[in-house]
């Protein structure tokens, strides 16, 4: 892994450890160690299966060479990377499952967010040519471009903290963990016409984070409301 | 613990049961020196991608799948040389005949005095050119798609 990269990934981590922190002040019942153990080992089995995954793509075989496992600028694939992430979440919070998710989400979109806000250690914000006011050109060139990675962390953010908020007024299991999946998909497929690229982004795919977000977040909202038809009151209105 | 002893055990002994990539119909690739380089560099009538490799290289193999993707992106618009450095010819050709890297020309720079007249040292290197050879930029390190696509889209508009 090279040193920029690292510093982006160092900017992820602090970003979620500093969300959780802060999170944890405001919500006792978060128990802020373990969220952040969830977390760490999904995301590093998320690089490490999306690595292989983007090696055996470009036909480069793991078992041959399994020292470029660690070559993460060289590749990873989101989508693998991504399900791994969750699938490992979900195993290891399968006991109290969409309460740690739900505590969880928040922190992870600000995580996220820290890591692509780390483009700013790498010089690798820099998208699709634009002439608004914030545009900025690369160095030596006078070609201004969307900062499209700093969008993709400012939309993050303010979602992760509208979430956050709305965890504590409407603690309905599941339903801020789907709205997270609908947000950071969301968030791919808006700023992906403004990313430079080889190939074709997984487009597809975020669409369907998205819509599975939105049907665990449909669930969440019916089965809250059930529950509370059922014991005379109603938790979302 | 155990389990996890047992599985980087598996992983070594798979890793040196991997076969060793073999030259194929792959030519010897064609000297260079700092002056061709440089005449081949001003010549060209399109914008240039200069990637430095070698065989021996780890992160070079990581790449290679991205640099083989770029150039069938964008052979209209871009030239792609590679110049292997510090190599073997055999070394060098069952390299580009394991990654299938045989689309663009490779130039053979065993002493590395081309790659010193560029005034970048290390490898992988991969360089940007603007048509006539005005170096737009340098990326130390393996390269990655999102600065690979970027600086091919600044070389194509300059």
């Amino acid at each position: 892994m090279e040193f920029t990269l690292l510093w982006s990934a160092l900017t992820g981590a602090g970003a979620l450890y500093g969300a959780l922190w802060w999170m944890g002040r405001r919500d006792t019942s978060l128990c802020v160690r373990d969220l952040w153990e969830l977390a760490i080992t999904a995301g590093v089995i998320g690089l490490a299966v999306g690595r292989v995954a983007a090696m055996l793509r470009g036909g480069v075989n793991p078992i041959a060479h399994p020292g470029d496992v660690l070559l993460v600028r060289s590749g990873v694939d989101t989508v693998a990377a991504s399900t791994a992430a969750l699938l490992t979440a979900a195993w290891l919070a399968r006991e109290d499952l969409f309460e740690q998710l739900d505590g969880l989400a928040p922190a992870a979109l600000f995580g996220v967010a820290g890591w692509h806000a780390g483009c700013m250690f790498r010089g690798a914000c820099l998208g699709t040519l634009s002439d608004l006011p914030w545009a900025w050109a690369q160095s030596g060139s006078d070609l201004t471009r969307h900062p499209v990675e700093l969008y993709a962390a400012l939309l993050l953010v303010i979602s992760a903290v509208a979430l956050f908020q709305l965890r504590l007024r409407y603690p309905s299991p599941g339903l801020v963990s789907g709205l997270a999946l609908v947000v950071v998909g969301a968030a791919r497929l808006l700023t992906e016409p403004m990313r430079p690229s080889l190939f074709a982004g997984p487009v597809w795919w975020y669409a369907a984070g998205i819509v599975a977000g939105g049907i665990l977040a449909g669930w969440a909202v019916w089965r809250s409301r059930r529950i509370g038809s059922a014991e005379g009151t109603a938790p979302l209105q | 613990m155990r389990r996890l002893l047992t599985l980087l055990g598996v992983v070594l002994v798979a890793a040196a049961c991997g076969g060793s990539a073999e030259p194929g119909d792959v030519p010897p690739l064609p000297e260079t020196s700092p002056d061709h380089l440089q005449e081949v560099l001003a010549g060209s009538e399109l914008p240039v991608v200069l990637n430095v490799w070698a065989s021996w290289c780890i992160p070079c193999r990581s790449e290679a799948p991205l640099l083989r993707a770029a150039h069938e992106s964008f052979q209209a618009e871009v030239d792609f040389i590679g110049l292997n450095v510090r190599d073997s010819q055999e070394g060098a050709r069952a390299f580009l005949n394991e990654f299938e890297l045989t689309g663009f020309p490779h130039l053979f720079d065993q002493s590395g005095a081309a790659q010193g007249s560029l005034g970048a040292g290390g490898v992988p290197l991969t360089l940007f050119f603007s048509a006539g050879g005005e170096l737009f930029d340098t990326h130390f390190g393996a390269v990655d798609e999102r600065t690979l696509a970027l600086n091919i889209d600044e070389i194509i508009r300059r």
